[in-house]
Order: C-alpha cells, then structure tokens, then sequence
C-alpha cells in the first residue's frame, strides 16, 4: 500500500492520466483502473475520488456525459481541450518531481 | 438478472445515502453508482444483495459521506476559497503591523501606539473571527458552533488586554481577568470534552492549544512585568503614611510660628518666617502636581484609597514632567535647601537636614534625567510627590526649631 500523504498531491495527474489514455471513464472504473494498475499498491476510495473529479469539472479541465443505466444515472468524464493539454503537463511535471527525487534519495556510496 | 435486483431496491440506496447526510444531488449520483457498481460486482461474485448491500454500506461507514460531501462543496465553493486565502493573508498583515509597531515602541519612534492598536484591532475584529467561521465551516462533522464562538472570546479577550496594557489604558485588569476566566470556565472544559469525544478518532488539535498556550503565556508575562498589586499597596500605604506625617509636623511647626513675634525671638523672626514661606511655597508646588494627576484621570479631590485603582502612567507624566512643574519643584527646593545652609549653624542639624531633603538628589533629578517619571503608575507618582512632601514639612521644623531653640 503506498501512503495516503504521497498520494495526496499527484491524485489529479492520476486522474488526468487515465483519461487522457481511456477517453471517458466513470468514477468506480477510475478507482478500479488505479487498483489494477498500481497491483493494488493504490487503493483510490471515493472518498479521495469524487472531490478531485468535481474540482476538475469546476475547473474546466474535464466535462460530463450521463448514462442512464437501468434506474441510476451514471456520470462519464473526459478531458476538455484545455484539460489535454493540461494533462500532459502535469504527468511531465511528475516525472521530473520523481526524477529530482531519485537524485535526491540516492543513498550516497560511502 | 443482478441489474435488475439493484434496480429494484435503487430507492431504498438513494434514501439509505439521503439519511446518511448525503444532500448534494451531483455528488449523490457519483456516490450512488458507485455503490450500486460495489454491490455489483459483489454479486457477481457469487453473494446475495442483502448481504453485498450491507457489507458495501459498512465499508462506508457513517461518517463518511457528510466528510466527503463537505470537502467536495469546500472545493467547489471558489468564494469560500477566496475568503480563506484572504483572511490569511490579512492575519499575516495585522501580525505584521502589530510587531512593526512594538518594534517602534522599542526604538522611541513616533506611531508607535497607533501601529500597534491598529494590529491587534485588525486581528481582533477582523482576523480572529474570519478565522473561526472557517475553522467551523471546514469542519465534516457540524459541531457545537460554541467551541468557536468561546475561542474567539478568549482569545479576543487576550489580546485586547495585552493592548490595554501596552497602551496604558484603564481597565486592563479587568479585561485580562476576564479573559482568564473565559479561559478557565469556559474554553478548557470545552476542549477537554471535545478532546475525550474526539479520542482515538483523530489527532487532537495540537498546533491550536499550542498558540493558545503561548498567548497566555505571554500575557500573563505583560500583567506581571507591570507592578503587582501588593506592590501597588505598599506605595498606597506609604503616601497615606506620609500624608499624615506632613500633618503632624506642619502642626507642630505651626505652634512655633504662633510665637515667633515675641520679643525673645525677634532676631530670629525674620529668618524663621522666610523659611516658613519657603516651605509653604514648595508644598504648594507638590499639592499642585497632585491636583494635576486626579485632574488628568478625573478624579480630583479623590483620596489616595481611591487612586491606587487606577493605573494610568501618563497621569504622572503629564502632571510632573509635561508640565515643567516637577523641574521647577527641584529647582525651588535646591534654593531652599542652600538658604537653610545659610541659616542653620549646627552641622549636626544641617546633615538632619540634608537626610530630610535626600530626595532633590535621589529621587528627583536622577529621575528626571531618565525619564522614570514617565512610566510610574499612578501611586507611585503620587507616594514620590508624598515623600517629598515629608522631607520639606520635617526640613522645615527641624531649621525653624533649631534656631528658636538656640536662641534661647
């Protein structure tokens, strides 16, 4: 399990990374698309999710189709125009935060 | 086949979500999906829906969705943001005016007192109560709005003793008592029993009773750097002390002045009678710079009991210093003690003398020159200008006894 504190900051790139590889997505599949890919290292609970998702919404970064499946609505997202671009800065902004990071944690030979 | 059983019992879910403080239709949908997809794919696995139902409902727990709720409105709500950022913001400016206003303090500059006032006026009328209804709002789970309400008073209280003090204004006493005792009846029981409630659930709130300690800590200090009370009442004493004194001796100086035209005393008389109208000009310099204290706190014609109440640093100031009076005193006073070295033979009388009239070297112009003055309490002025008092009165007897007495 990786800890709640490392997550807390890259919780959008995540979520902006899936869509931007899946194209729409809704909430649980999110949630078990980060399971699946992290082995279950990352277990995202909605609790984490829905916030950041309609953050996002507010923001303009993603947008909503809805579905009806059977008597429940279920709410798709994908990415804006402004939210791809966006997108991809953030994943490049979080490779070069890990990669200053493995500098930085390098043990030191002695 | 599983669709459909969740179909049919979709609108016990919403209610179950409804009565669990779920409100926001937008976050209800996501969460209802996502339930429903839970309880699915629990059932896919081979578990029937009332079970499947019940383990996803304990999974959430009851807490969860007002939290989740919360932060996802905290989120979206741009003005609360806004509001959030400017009230720290403004703290930090207040915070920072108030130390660049007790940095002029230290350095004498002028704006001092202004800088300071308004500081804290900021952080007590604006700051303090933008940040508790923040605090309130951001918390999941609406509590007791009194836990915050109680804070501000505390702390409000705190602070505006601690300016009172400074400033030297009356009643900062009562103010800091009274914040002590909000403090104790009021705000410590309610953080002991929040922190028993919260036990376990989550970290209590450290960092908070951290500053709220150091306020204390710090205002305490203000009340006891400046004189205590049973210091207060030891000059209190003392003036009235030597108030009575002054009475006793003037009387007994009076009884010689009864006699002095009498032929036997009539080479002495004009040198008595100088030194009685020497004395009596310099007692009433004194009970003019007395006047002038009560006058300034208006209280005039007030007794010492009275005034020991009323701390007010500037009264002496303004009444001794301010006004020149107390230079012209210790001018006068120079005068009339060389005149009774003049007069007075005995070099036995005259060091009597001297020790009677110590104050125009101790207490007074050593005083003047560093401003002490300036930041006495009330009744401290006032026991100085008492003391001084005593010196003439018993200078005065001894000189005038001593010359009729060798006449004979």
């Amino acid at each position: 399990m990786i800890a709640n504190d490392l997550l807390k900051g890259t919780l959008r790139t995540i979520v902006l990374k899936l869509l931007s590889d899946n194209g729409r997505m809704y909430g649980y599949e999110i949630t078990r698309k980060v399971e699946g890919l992290s082995e279950g290292k990352i277990k995202l609970t909605f609790g984490a999710l829905y916030p950041v998702l309609h953050k996002l919404e507010a923001e303009g970064h993603i947008k909503i189709d809805v579905e009806y499946i059977g008597k429940r609505v279920r709410k798709y997202y994908s990415l804006t125009e402004v939210g791809r671009s966006w997108s991809q800065q953030k994943v490049d902004e979080f490779f070069d935060f890990v990669n200053t990071m493995s500098y930085v944690l390098k043990p030191t030979p002695a | 086949m599983i669709a459909a059983i969740i179909d049919n019992n979709m609108d016990r879910i919403k209610a179950d979500l409804v009565n669990r403080g779920l409100t926001f239709d937008r976050l209800l949908d996501d969460i209802l999906d996502h339930v429903c997809c839970m309880v699915e794919e629990q059932m896919v696995a081979g578990e029937n829906f009332e079970l499947s139902y019940k383990h996803v409902l304990g999974t959430i727990g009851d807490k969860r969705l007002p939290e989740i709720q919360h932060q996802t409105l905290l989120l979206l709500n741009k003005n609360f943001q806004l509001m959030k950022n400017f009230t720290y913001l403004f703290g930090l400016t207040a915070a920072l005016i108030a130390i660049l206003g007790a940095f002029f303090k230290r350095m004498h500059w002028p704006g001092a007192g202004i800088l300071i006032t308004a500081g804290i006026v900021l952080v007590i009328f604006v700051f303090l109560p933008l940040y508790f209804v923040i605090n309130y709002r951001e918390q999941a789970e609406k509590k007791n709005p009194l836990y915050a309400i109680v804070g501000f008073l505390t702390l409000a209280f705190l602070l505006a003793g601690a300016i009172f003090k400074i400033q030297h204004w009356p009643g900062a006493g009562h103010i800091i008592e009274a914040s002590l005792v909000i403090l104790i009846i009021g705000f410590i029981p309610l953080y002991v029993v929040n922190a028993f409630q919260r036990a376990g659930k989550s970290k209590l709130r450290l960092p908070y009773i951290v500053m709220l300690l150091i306020g204390i800590a710090i205002v305490s200090l203000l009340y006891n750097v400046n004189m205590s009370k049973n210091q207060l009442n030891i000059y209190r004493d003392e003036a009235i002390k030597n108030e009575f004194r002054v009475d006793n001796v003037q009387e007994r100086t009076a009884q010689f002045m009864s006699y002095i035209n009498d032929t036997t005393y009539v080479d002495k008389k004009e040198a008595v009678t100088e030194i009685n109208i020497q004395a009596a000009s310099l007692q009433i310099m004194l009970d003019e710079m007395k006047d002038g204290m009560l006058s300034y706190i208006k209280q005039a014609g007030a007794r010492v009991e009275d005034i020991r109440k009323i701390d007010n640093r500037n009264a002496g100031r303004n009444a001794i210093y301010n006004s020149g009076k107390g230079r012209e005193f210790t001018t006068v006073a120079t005068e009339y003690k060389e005149m009774l070295e003049g007069l007075v033979e005995d070099p036995v009388t005259m060091s009597q003398i001297e020790d009677h009239l110590d104050f125009i070297n101790k207490i007074w112009s050593l005083e003047f020159g560093s401003g002490d003055f300036r930041n006495d309490p009330l009744i401290k002025s006032y026991y100085k200008l008492t003391y001084a008092s005593r010196g003439i009165a018993l200078s005065e007897y001894v000189a005038i006894s001593t010359l009729i007495h060798n006449q004979k």
